[in-house]
């Protein structure tokens, strides 16, 4: 077992891990944030996706020492129940969460995509998106909330 | 047997060494995104392990006519190398974003069927793999580096560090099927790149398969059917019948291998017949 030390949200953390314990578990298993979700643990289903540097990764996939001294961005650093960020109430409105399960890791995506591309087509957004299953909602809700967030966030609101 | 320990070497040089010192007890992480998933099912469990992420050889460099794209360029960052069309075409084509930002182009070697599909178009771009080893490097083209499914001509202390790319004469096309649009394995792969004269008379070909067989591989009796022949329904047909009798593909989840020789056929025609266009 080692020591990682990185920062999460802001926030300068360390845990204890083992060799080759994934990112994922150490966030959610030491670090205790659970909007990363412990799906499919193949880099196939995007729920445990969070951000390094702004750049989404599945964290299933990344050994957790390998994230030492990197910047961690989880849903809980892009807003909070207080203050929504605009991604988040567009889901809310456009009933874009069923279950739940794959929202974190899509709206973290979304958030990467709308950092790089304030205008994105809606084909832009289903590229991003590609990697992250949903096996409720068939989608739609979801690539309307995000083009929703887009527009809210374009108009300053 | 649980895994004692993972190293994370800081220069290539401090890989190197630990590769000598460990040869095949250390498993090689570029970015992870293929063997983290089989340590995580508890499929495999090395004892050793060896991450390349800060191991400096990510660098990618135009020199004299070719790029030299370092191991563990991110498939994203290969995606947007406008010199290599190619190239970028097929990094876009796997998995998904997240994957990409992590996966790297050398790891995309060590990934058996129907994962692969940057090893097609490099195969069809003639690159050429840099072997490291404590006591200096070597060249291989990449047609010699695949021996059998997950298995490769490199030595236990061997370490790729570098993929060389010429710049491509000709126009190419990557073809992908799978069974979703987006963040699939291949059902098949083809990467095809043709030079013409001014008459269009083909002076060289190349045609590339993935999950086509027991590794990515080049369907040269194809290639051969096209020299000094205009790129037309005639030549297309038999370049097309000649590359489904190089594919000996698998079955699997995806696709029987009946399936994919005849999907061999109709991409190999379709990468053609988009050239010709």
């Amino acid at each position: 077992m080692q020591t990682v030390s990185f920062k999460l949200n802001g926030k300068p953390v360390a845990a204890v891990v083992g060799p080759v314990e994934s990112l994922r578990d150490a966030l959610r298993e030491k670090l205790h944030v659970y909007s990363v979700k412990a799906g499919c643990g193949q880099g196939g289903c995007g729920s445990c996706t969070v951000l390094v540097s702004g750049d989404p990764i599945v964290s299933c996939l990344m050994p957790a020492r390998v994230a030492e001294g990197l910047e961690i961005i989880t849903l809980e650093g892009i807003g909070t129940p207080a203050q929504l960020h605009p991604l988040q109430q567009a889901f809310y409105d456009n009933f874009a969460a069923q279950c739940g399960f794959c929202t974190a890791g899509m709206i973290t995506v979304a958030k990467a995509l709308l950092d790089r591309n304030a205008h994105p087509t809606r084909e832009e957004i289903v590229e991003a998106l590609a990697g992250n299953l949903c096996r409720c909602t068939g989608y739609l809700p979801i690539i309307s909330a995000v083009q929703d967030a887009a527009t809210r966030m374009n108009r300053g609101g | 047997m649980a895994t004692e320990a993972m190293f994370i070497p800081e220069s290539p040089e401090a890989a190197l060494d630990l590769l000598s010192e460990h040869g095949r007890e250390l498993l090689i992480l570029g970015g992870g995104t293929a063997a983290m998933v089989l340590i995580n099912e508890g499929a495999i469990s090395p004892r050793l392990v060896m991450s390349l992420q800060r191991a400096g050889l990510n660098e990618v460099r135009a020199v004299d006519g070719h790029l030299e794209i370092g191991a563990t360029a991110s498939l994203a960052r290969v995606a947007q190398l406008s010199a290599l069309p190619l190239l970028a075409d097929a990094a876009r084509h796997i998995g998904g974003w997240a994957i990409r930002n992590m996966a790297t182009l050398a790891g995309n070697l060590f990934v058996p069927p129907p994962a692969g599909d940057a090893a097609v178009a490099l195969l069809a771009l003639d690159a050429e793999v840099i072997a490291a080893r404590k006591s200096g490097t070597r060249k291989l083209p990449l047609t010699k580096f695949f021996k059998g499914r997950a298995q490769t001509a490199l030595g236990p202390d061997e370490l790729v560090t570098r993929i060389d790319v010429p710049r491509p004469s000709g126009a190419a096309v990557f073809l992908k099927l799978g069974r979703r649009r987006m963040n699939t394995p291949a059902v098949v792969t083809a990467a095809v790149r043709v030079v013409r004269d001014g008459q269009g008379i083909c002076v060289d070909a190349r045609i590339a398969l993935g999950a086509a067989g027991e590794y990515p591989l080049r369907a040269t009796q194809a290639e051969a059917v096209l020299q000094g022949r205009k790129l037309d329904t005639p030549s297309i047909t038999d370049a097309a019948a000649m590359a489904m009798q190089a594919a000996h593909p698998s079955s699997d989840a995806l696709a029987s291998e009946w399936y994919r020789r005849k999907m061999v056929g109709v991409c190999v025609r379709r990468a053609l017949e988009a050239i010709t266009r």
